[in-house]
């Protein structure tokens, strides 16, 4: 049956057997160590890590590696692929980068849309006060889903432009170790399964940050899925990112120095070396509150001796770096985009690089302010507010960049520029609303406010949402060989920037006034119920907006009109590539010889076949 | 570009091997350019050329592309990768000595020299270099620019003031923050308004700008060429950074300032220990040994709120106050201090800030802010003789150490179940069975709440939270629930 030859289908039912077998395995050393077989959180976590090994195992991915450790000689990594990129390709294991980048995007956007879900059932309850169908319990499980799930879509949507688009923004002609990057995408499939079965296991209903002592002592199993999920699909960010920066310095092509790669590149690279070596200590922080649960340890258990801040030092070690992943991609994909459009070179290049590296290592030291009302120590509070402020500084260098690659240019106005144009806007109001929080004294008044809720809405839909819209709006035609359709995406925009001013000044205004953040009912007497009915119809409107995406989407996969090769009018080395991209991006070797963005530069030329391989074949 | 800002000549450092080409180039250029150029050396080598480079600073190379002992591949591989402003022209002179080819480094790589320079003999086009180099067309069209430019400016300017005046306005008008109830909220709504301005008018340059580009700066119909070749500008590039630099270490150091300002200690403050359990408040007066479910502060005296939790995180937040203040489980060692000074007569609400569970969003708790008189009375009966009726007393203990937070009286629903009818009768337990709530039930119950859950409900009631509650308390509370029919 051809059902089951599809590698998604091999893993998951791989991954039920895994489970199954770890239930097995775990009570039989239960009873070897002479307790009771069942007792079901330790058993189901030993389930759940076998079904994530069985998932890996049955999807074949693993194949090459089984055989190379058996001593077999296998195909090289691409003679799977054969253009353009179809079903077939996209639900089962491919070395191929183009189609991992494709796999990625596709569960990003699937993903995207439950968490999207989630948020609509909460607005919907939240949108008059008093408590209408949602119960506490299943509120607080349903904001903790939204949150992680987002998480885990916008990480996979990182996945899905980095490998997608480095290997073929610097001439290369994979990543620079397709397996691995296989495997990378693969183990993200059992971490979402993971994630998802929280919900019947109980919930997670503690905020996706999982705070101990709540996260240790409810008695809900949700929580092991949970961490697991984390675990898992952090380790896909780590493999992952390992990869981008390998690809990053190994396999540029002759002549593209480090100042001739595209932003892109450059954010792709920020992003994975904070990928690299942040990632671990969101999974060891979850993994110390699941020895908590398991094996009854104390690490933030003040009972048994520990203390509750050092979870949250651990936990935001990572988690706010990650913040500067989601949106350094997105920002990178806006500085590609935007000289496109304008017709103008980028404006200050190698101070845009710059800013990239600049916000990824201040990254690394401001955790902290997210807990200026922690109680953590008293005198941490102002070094972190100076080191976070110090943001704005890169991160003012990529406005001003782009506002002066604008001036004086010559724009158009199609799809991706105006995604590129709604996300500058709207992560300028995310920026701005930023420094009121960075500041400790305000931030007393704000922490945990709908306010932070507008302000980090903001943040990721200008710095990643818009962006990776636009991105796809942008390269789709490079992807599938046909046009989108221009008046639904106009469209989508159209509905989607107002509604999200709407829904993010609603909430920042709530929160000023007192709403705090994961509350399942609200007081009328803040008199913040208009804003929350504002909030709920605006988020209904995105989720139309969406919707008419998608379905613009799939429509036009199939009855779209087919795509130039390059209907941008783009300096950019893919697309000058015929479409669909041949297996091996580049057969020809090439050779870099100019800037990257040289718009408005008449002769100018950015690639040219390698004159070093086949010096009398120039053209 | 070529005809830019700068009043002072351009520096030509020219390079060739030829005494006669390269002096040659001097006197023509000399002649024709006097005032715009300066040779400012000739060098024969790439060496002397790096040499020239460092000393001379010129703009602009001239290379002499026919020199044989010049190795111009070399020469392209130095400059053509270098950095900055420094412009390189290879100069070629044709076979009847009247043609001049240009090259110039912006336009291509070094590879691409040789196919370029074919083309250009073969449509025999002499001296019109690709660009705008020597141009007088292009310094015409530079200047008419520069106007134009002038004119974008202003215009972008007054769409930036007109924004911010707007915003602005739009803040006068709206009030953002709840009432402001503590003078330690007075310095901080300070930091707010600037806060809000400065948001104000960054937005409004951002945006102004990007507007003003999108409506001018579009692409005539019909037009199919690029905007103008503009790669940066280091000046002001250094500006958009340091300025910010300066402005956020500005608002640290007050953001600082006004954090100090909230700390700013009263030596004689009223010290009340703010207690969170899942799902209430409970505030204690050490000093004067009342237990209250209520925070109740006389006006314009600071408090010392020291803020501890039994269970999980809770948050103490008076949105009136502005002051957040997590409350932590771990005993002494974990408890956090926060002053308030409350300056208006009223009533607000201490609002959990930190999911702590189911009952979060409802866990509130009432603050009161009374005068010094009214604080007094309230101090008065508090502090009174308590009443003989173990009913009463238990009514007290109930609301005190917050079991009514869960614990309805009147039958309706809650996280617990209702005391009301409860005594006497039988309940069914979580297991299936059956139980009598008897005196010993509830006492048990209240101690020990995980030893017996009736159906229905889930173990959520802190094992500790009755640890403070003496014997005769508890008995108090059950013969209050007794007294509930």
């Amino acid at each position: 049956m051809k059902f089951f030859s599809f590698s998604l289908v091999r893993g998951l039912i791989g991954q039920a057997i895994g489970v199954v077998i770890g239930i097995g395995l775990a009570m039989v050393i239960r009873l070897l160590m002479g307790l009771p077989a069942w007792k079901a959180e330790p058993v189901w976590v030993v389930g759940a890590l076998f079904g994530v090994v069985g998932f890996v195992y049955s999807t074949g991915v693993l194949n090459d590696w089984i055989k190379w450790a058996k001593g077999q000689e296998t195909p090289p990594a691409h003679s799977d692929y054969e253009p353009p990129i179809g079903l077939q390709q996209i639900f089962n294991v491919s070395y191929d980068h183009k189609v991992i980048g494709v796999q990625y995007g596709i569960t990003s956007l699937l993903m995207f849309a439950i968490a999207g879900l989630f948020a609509l059932t909460f607005r919907t309850e939240l949108a008059s006060p008093g408590i209408q169908f949602l119960v506490p319990d299943v509120f607080n499980s349903f904001i903790s889903l939204h949150g992680i799930v987002m998480i885990y879509a916008i990480l996979l949507g990182v996945g899905a432009m980095s490998n997608y688009l480095v290997p073929l923004l610097i001439g290369a002609n994979d990543m620079a170790f397709p397996r691995l990057n296989a495997l990378a995408y693969w183990i993200n499939v059992p971490a979402g399964v993971l994630l998802l079965s929280t919900l019947v296991f109980g919930g997670i209903d503690a905020g996706w940050t999982g705070y101990p002592p709540l996260s240790a002592n409810l008695n809900k199993m949700g929580f092991a899925m949970f961490f697991l999920g984390v675990y898992t699909f952090g380790l896909s960010s780590i493999l992952g990112s390992l990869n981008v920066i390998a690809t990053t310095v190994r396999l540029r092509a002759p002549g593209m120095n480090l100042f001739r790669m595209p932003i892109f590149v450059w954010t792709a690279f920020s992003t994975a070396l904070i990928g690299l070596t942040a990632t671990q200590l969101i999974g060891l922080s979850f993994q110390l509150v699941l020895f908590e649960r398991l094996f009854g340890m104390g690490f933030f258990d003040p009972t048994k001796g520990g203390n509750v801040i050092l979870f949250q030092h651990l936990f935001w070690f990572y988690s706010h770096p990650a913040v500067y992943v989601f949106i350094l991609t997105g920002l990178g994909v806006i500085s590609e985009l935007l000289p496109v459009f304008v017709r103008k070179p980028l404006f200050g290049y190698r101070w845009v690089a710059m800013s990239s590296l600049g916000i990824a290592l201040v990254g690394f030291f401001v955790w902290a302010h997210h807990m200026f009302t922690s109680g953590m120590a008293s005198y941490l509070r102002v070094p972190f507010m100076y080191s976070t402020l110090l943001v704005a500084v890169p991160t003012g260098v990529k406005f001003f960049s782009w506002v002066a690659t604008m001036w004086g240019g010559k724009m158009t106005f199609q799809t991706p520029m105006l995604f590129v144009l709604g996300a500058i806007s709207i992560f300028l109001l995310g920026g701005l609303s930023g420094p009121p929080n960075g500041t400790v004294a305000t931030d007393l008044h704000l922490h945990d406010t709908y306010w932070i809720v507008g302000h980090f809405h903001a943040t990721m839909f200008g710095g990643f949402v818009f962006p990776f819209i636009a991105a796809i709006y942008y390269w789709f035609p490079k992807i599938t060989g046909r046009m989108y359709n221009e008046s639904l995406g106009k469209l989508h925009f159209y509905l989607m920037l107002p509604a999200f001013y709407l829904q993010s000044l609603s909430q920042m205004d709530a929160g000023l006034l007192g709403m705090r953040r994961r509350i399942a009912d609200y007081d009328p007497a803040l008199g913040v119920t208009t804003q929350q009915l504002l909030i709920t119809i605006a988020g209904f409107v995105i989720a139309i907006s969406v919707l008419i995406f998608f379905i613009n989407l799939t429509v036009s996969v199939r009855k779209g009109a087919v795509a130039p090769a390059n209907p941008w009018n783009s300096r950019s080395l893919e697309f000058q590539l015929p479409t669909p991209i041949p297996a091996h991006n580049y057969g020809r070797p090439i050779e870099v010889v100019g800037e990257p963005y040289d718009y408005g530069l008449e002769g100018s030329v950015y690639t040219r076949p390698s004159s070093t391989v086949e010096p009398a074949a120039a053209d | 570009m070529f005809g830019k800002k700068s009043p002072s000549p351009w520096k030509v450092l020219i390079a060739s091997s030829h005494p006669l080409f390269a002096e040659g180039l001097r006197s023509l250029l000399h002649k024709r350019q006097e005032t715009e150029v300066e040779v400012v050396g000739l060098v024969s080598t790439i060496n002397e050329a790096l040499l020239a480079l460092n000393s001379l600073q010129p703009d602009l190379i001239i290379v002499d592309y026919d020199d044989e002992h010049l190795n111009r591949d070399e020469f392209l591989a130095h400059f053509v990768e270098g950095r900055g402003q420094l412009r390189v022209v290879l100069l070629s002179l044709g076979e009847r000595g009247e043609e001049a080819i240009v090259y110039d480094r912006r336009t291509m790589a070094a590879a691409q020299i040789d196919d370029w320079l074919e083309k250009w003999i073969e449509t025999e086009n002499s001296i019109t270099p690709p660009n705008e180099v020597f141009s007088n067309v292009g310094k015409e069209n530079g200047n008419s620019m520069r106007r134009n430019n002038i004119r974008h400016y202003i215009a972008a300017g007054l769409l930036v003031i007109f924004l911010t005046v707007a915003g602005f306005f739009g803040l006068s008008r709206v009030n953002l923050l709840p009432v402001e109830a503590s003078v330690q909220a007075e310095s901080i709504d300070g930091l707010f308004a600037f806060h809000f301005r400065a948001i104000a008018f960054l937005f409004a340059l951002i945006v102004g700008i990007m507007l003003y580009s999108i409506i001018v700066f579009r692409r005539k119909p019909g037009d199919t060429t690029d905007g103008p070749h503009v790669t940066g500008n280091t000046p002001l590039e250094v500006m958009w950074t340091v300025l910010p630099l300066a402005t956020v270490l500005f608002v640290s150091y007050m953001g600082a300032n006004v954090l100090g300002e909230t700390l700013r200690a009263d030596p004689h403050p009223l010290v009340i220990k703010v207690i969170g359990s899942q799902w209430s408040w409970r505030f204690e007066y050490p000093d004067l040994q009342i237990s209250s479910t209520e925070l109740i502060m006389p006006v314009n005296k600071q408090a010392l709120l020291r803020t501890t939790s039994l269970d999980v995180i809770h948050s103490f937040w008076v949105p009136e106050f502005r002051i957040k203040q997590d409350a932590l489980p771990g005993g002494d060692e974990m408890i956090r201090e926060v002053r308030i000074t409350p300056k208006q007569i009223g009533e607000y609400k201490v609002r959990c800030a930190e999911l702590c569970g189911r009952g979060h969003a409802d866990m509130r708790a009432n603050v009161k802010v009374l005068s010094s008189t009214d604080y007094d009375a309230w101090v008065a009966s508090q502090t009174a003789a308590l009443s003989n009726d173990p009913v009463v007393r238990g009514d007290k203990w109930s609301q005190q150490y917050g079991c009514r937070a869960c614990h309805s009286i009147d039958g309706s629903a809650g996280v617990g179940p209702t005391w009301k009818g409860v005594f006497g009768h039988e309940v069914t337990l979580s297991d299936g069975s059956k139980v009598l709530a008897d005196h010993d039930y509830l006492f048990e119950s209240i101690r020990d709440p995980g030893a017996k859950i009736v159906e229905g409900f889930q173990n959520v009631m802190p094992p500790n939270i009755a640890a403070d509650m003496t014997d005769q308390q508890v008995e108090d509370v059950i013969a209050f629930i007794e007294s509930l029919k």
